[in-house]
């Protein structure tokens, strides 16, 4: 099934940068509940990346599956329950090796882009 | 990508669905608060904070759904909830439910019963890791059919044969055994096996050693021998200090040196060997000349196996054996003329040794297969039954956003649950035909039996069986299911737009029902009038009053005069104990398995191109035998203590062997060569009459009885007449063989009357058990389907028989109309069945023996009685429905849309 396989790998390429990017966002803010990885996802975009949770809250979860993330009940500044999400040992690994293949990808693409201009 | 760890967490998220989920849906709670709050701060009014959040994020439940997949292992937890959902509406359809089941079970348990006969008797494989790639290796034998090879020929096989990783070669031997020299000698049974036996067949023993390769290079020098397991358990209490110590074989002491593995029995699939001794003390367990076993090239004793080497086809060793054979023949030219060198699989082999028993395999299996369709049919009709019902609820369901093939595996879900379920059942079913089966027993002292049980290969077919039927059943109706016209299913009142075409498919499934079910009948009627008939004549000598007992001196190795003598006085003294009025000795007892066989050339006879004399069962018996087990000699005389070993050879032989070789002359005083051409005269003195001799059932055999005092014999059964009860008779026979010979064996102590039982009655007994059941089994189920559809088919008309009988229509019109249906799909599958039932006489024949069909009367009054049985039971079974139909209330009828 050769579509089935294009849509997923591009689903894939989607899901590991959003990885990347929650796993660099706690690594920026230290543990953080989920509405506060969207919020700050939308603010370092300018408003132009809005997750809703049913792509956020799976992503999470996918993490914390892998060992990537731990998450905690904890309570925020305003006195409210929420889901705090940490680094783990592993998840920092993983953030190291990820964002270097990822500047090493962007490298290329870049190169490539301007070249073809 | 996912990682193992994420599936392991996945998994168990699945098996503890419940633990979670409110945690889950808190965490998007707190979200969309926190993102309110963030709104509020903002400077929008909570209200309006709150919408914009909700907006935002997305709701909650479609969430949800995103969680619950990267939870789990969605196709699991939609199994367990179609698992759960199929067995809530199994549940609430108990009557649907329980024919259902019950239908399946006896199609499931038919299987599961003929199959593990079976496998019992032909399928199961040898006990050796990759038994398939083991064959036998050579001659055909054209008395028994087996593949016999003379030691020479061995090793010139062995030594030439490229394609088999290893060959090896055995002889199955009794002898005497005892613990101890003290101890006396009870019959035991065993293999001498050539040195590589234990590497070829893959086995290496459990305690102890194999035998060293310097144990199989010189004659009755190294009487070492290795114990069969359940033989070391039931005789040595499973003592590991066996090892070194002396037992008697054959009066003779050897060594144990080990003892094989629990799971190997042997190269036999019935016989569960004692023990294991070098080939080359194969001159302990024959009385022939001590070289002759390992000199003579047609000494064709030994069973040779090989196993083929990786890579190598049975087609390239058969090739490669053809040359072989044909340098054998060339070097060879009087002991190997056409000695063709066949290989075999175990399967081939006990096929062609047994072809009977092959083919009532095969009919058992082809019986069960239509049972299973029978069966299958039914919860076919009862599933399309339910098809107007169910469409509309699959309808629902897809018109709720259920997609199709999630619908469609969930009725396949139903179908395996239904099939599971029967499947369950139908090992009862399959349970009760083993404990059938095990009635089966060959009676012997030894441990050769069949072991029918219920083991992992029985239960594995079983499933496969239930997994096929419920593909059967439940595939079609689940895919048409899936393809439902939603509008015109929620439009229809009665869901009209689904099943319409469908009756007649049900129709042909029903006819297909009667017919297989009348099929099942006649084969059942046939067997048991066959059986009857054939019965009646008793088996051609008397059964009562009768004991036997069996003593081989050869395992004390007497000479043949010793022999001679020993049976000689064993009868004299028997016929002098009080309450014994006639003894005889005879080498081969009735219905004793297969019988010793002589090669003999009669005068005069032309053979076919190509042979030049036949070989015939025979036995050795003295003066005393015919009379004593009352078998009347037609012609001439019978023999004398006169015809001994100095006079002229003398043989007595049946009708079948006067009638085939001398066809229209007077028998007497005809002669034959005995082994071969250049054998010596034996003029025939007697006409036995043809009596049944290994089956009560069996098509009439040649037959030729030598004298005792002519013909030396190495074991014989004593056969003792009683004035009284025979088993009276046991202590004082045996009595008298002790006072002869404290340490002969004695084996085989039963009446007449319990061997032929054992040996033939009990067996037909349960073949006509279990396909009469069948039969009944297979008629069950067909008035089931009819019942079923006949009253479907009315209950569908309730408003065109309401509106009928409003308009004039009485009660027995409309009864006739239901009932003519009915009546025309019962004649249909009726005649279909009868003409289908046209080759069960032959196939009966060819499995029992010529007449079981019997002549054009009783097969016309079979098929009448079958014919009758059924249009009467299903006639009854389609009035029913009919008859309710014509009481249906006009008025009710019309106003219940």
């Amino acid at each position: 099934m050769p579509n089935r396989d294009k849509a997923r790998s591009k689903t894939d390429v989607l899901q590991g940068t959003l990885d990347l990017m929650v796993l660099q966002t706690l690594a920026t803010l230290g543990s953080q509940h989920g509405y506060a990885i969207a919020a700050r996802l939308e603010q370092v975009s300018a408003g132009a990346l809005r997750l809703n949770m049913g792509t956020l809250y799976p992503g999470l979860m996918r993490l914390e599956q892998r060992g990537l993330i731990r998450g905690d009940w904890g309570v925020t500044d305003t006195s409210r329950k929420a889901r705090f999400y940490t680094l783990t040992a592993a998840g920092r690994r993983e953030l190291k090796s990820e964002r270097a293949e990822w500047e090493r990808m962007t490298t290329i693409m870049r190169t490539l882009l301007q070249e073809e201009a | 990508m996912a990682t193992l760890r994420e599936w392991i967490s996945r998994l168990v998220a699945t098996l503890r669905p419940r633990r979670g989920e409110r945690e889950l849906e808190q965490e998007l709670r707190a979200h969309l608060e926190l993102a309110a709050e963030a709104a509020e701060q903002r400077g929008q009014s909570p209200d309006d904070a709150r919408r914009a959040a909700a907006h935002d994020a997305g709701g909650v439940v479609q969430a949800m759904e995103a969680l619950r997949e990267q939870r789990g292992v969605p196709w699991l937890e939609d199994l367990a909830r179609d698992l759960r959902y199929g067995y809530r509406m199994l549940a609430r359809n108990p009557g649907f439910t329980a024919v259902a089941v019950v239908s399946l079970a006896i199609g499931v348990g038919a299987n599961c019963a003929a199959f593990s006969f079976a496998d019992t008797l032909l399928l199961r494989p040898l006990t050796v890791p990759r038994p398939a790639e083991l064959l036998t290796i050579g001659q055909v034998n054209p008395f028994e059919d087996s593949l016999d090879s003379s030691y020479r020929d061995f090793a010139d096989i062995r030594d030439r044969s490229r394609s088999f990783a290893g060959l090896t070669a055995f002889a199955k031997s009794t002898a005497g055994f005892a613990p101890s020299a003290e101890a006396p000698a009870k019959l035991a049974i065993g293999l001498l096996v050539a040195g590589n036996f234990f590497d070829v067949v893959g086995v290496e023993p459990q305690l102890g050693r194999d035998f060293r390769p310097e144990e199989n290079q010189a004659p009755s020098r190294d009487a070492v021998v290795i114990l069969g397991h359940e033989f070391w358990t039931q005789q040595f209490g499973a003592d590991p200090a066996i090892l070194g110590r002396t037992v008697r074989l054959n009066g003779a002491d050897f060594t144990v040196v080990g003892v094989t593995p629990a799971r190997f029995t042997g190269v036999d699939q019935f016989v569960r060997f004692q023990f294991y001794a070098p080939l080359m003390m194969w001159p302990r367990f024959t009385p022939d000349d001590g070289a002759r076993p390992f000199e003579a090239r047609d000494y064709r004793r030994l069973t040779v196996m090989g196993r083929l080497r990786r890579g190598v086809t049975r087609a390239q060793a058969q090739a490669e054996l053809a040359t072989i054979a044909a340098d054998l023949e060339r070097a060879h030219p009087d002991t190997n003329r056409n000695g063709r060198l066949l290989v075999r699989t175990e399967l081939q082999n006990r096929i062609a040794q047994a072809p009977p028993v092959a083919t009532l395999a095969a009919m058992l299996m082809g019986l069960a297969g239509a049972v299973l369709f029978v069966a299958c049919a039914n919860v076919a009709g009862l599933l399309a039954s339910r098809a107007p019902m169910r469409a509309r609820e699959v309808a629902m369901r897809l018109a709720i956003g259920a997609g199709r093939r999630r619908v469609v595996r969930q009725l396949i879900t139903e179908s395996m649950l239904i099939a599971f379920a029967g499947a369950l059942l139908g090992l009862g079913v399959g349970y009760a035909a083993v404990r059938l089966f095990s009635q089966i027993q060959i009676p012997v002292d030894l441990p050769i039996a069949p072991t029918f049980s219920l083991d992992r290969r029985v239960l594995l077919f079983s499933i496969a069986v239930a997994l096929v039927s419920a593909v059967l059943f439940g595939l079609a109706p689940a895919l048409r299911a899936g393809r439902t016209d939603l509008t015109a299913v929620m439009k229809a009142s009665d869901a009209a737009g689904f099943g319409r075409r469908r009756p007649w498919g049900r129709r042909v499934l029903v006819g297909g029902q009667v017919a297989i079910a009348v099929v099942l009948l006649v084969v059942a009627t046939f067997t048991y009038r066959g059986f009857q008939q054939q019965l009646t004549g008793g088996p051609g000598f008397r059964t009562d009053r009768l004991l036997m007992m069996s003593v081989a001196p050869k395992q004390l190795r007497y000479s043949e005069a010793q022999a001679q003598q020993f049976f000689e006085r064993l009868a004299e003294a028997a016929r002098l104990t009080p309450g014994v009025t006639s003894a005889t000795v005879t080498r081969y007892m009735p219905m004793d398995g297969i019988p010793p066989s002589i090669t003999i050339v009669p005068e005069g006879f032309e053979f076919p191109p190509g042979q030049d004399s036949v070989v015939i069962a025979s036995s050795v018996v003295d003066e005393h035998y015919f009379e004593t087990i009352d078998l009347p000699i037609l012609r001439g005389r019978a023999f004398q203590p006169t015809d001994s070993a100095d006079a002229q050879r003398v043989a007595i032989v049946n009708q079948v062997v006067a009638e085939r070789y001398w066809r229209s002359q007077d028998p007497i005083g005809k002669r034959f060569r005995l082994d071969g051409a250049r054998g010596p005269w034996v003029i025939v003195v007697g006409v036995a009459r043809t009596s049944k001799y290994t089956f009560a059932i069996e098509n009439p055999k040649p037959f030729v009885y030598l004298p005792f005092r002519q013909q030396p014999a190495d074991s014989m059964f004593l056969l003792a007449e009683s004035s009284g009860d025979p088993l009276l008779l046991a202590a004082p026979l045996r009595e008298l063989v002790r006072g002869l010979d404290a340490n002969l064996p004695i084996a085989n102590v039963r009446t007449m009357e319990e061997q032929y039982r054992l040996r033939s009655l009990v067996v037909l007994d349960v073949i006509v058990t279990t396909i009469g059941a069948m039969g009944a089994m297979g008629l069950a189920l067909a008035v089931v389907g009819l019942y079923g559809l006949v009253a479907y088919a009315a209950s569908r008309r309730t408003k065109e028989i309401g509106i009928r009988m409003a308009i004039g229509a009485d009660r027995a019109s409309v009864l006739r109309m239901v009932l003519g249906q009915g009546l025309l799909l019962i004649a249909a599958g009726l005649g279909a069945g009868l003409v289908a039932s046209m080759g069960a006489g032959p196939l009966l024949d060819s499995i029992f023996a010529r007449g079981m069909a019997g002549d054009r009367g009783t097969t016309l009054f079979a098929f009448g009685l079958v014919a009758s049985t059924v249009l009467l039971v299903a006639l009854a079974a389609a009035y029913i429905p009919a008859r309710r139909a014509s009481m249906i209330n006009p008025t009710e009828a019309l106003r219940s849309e």
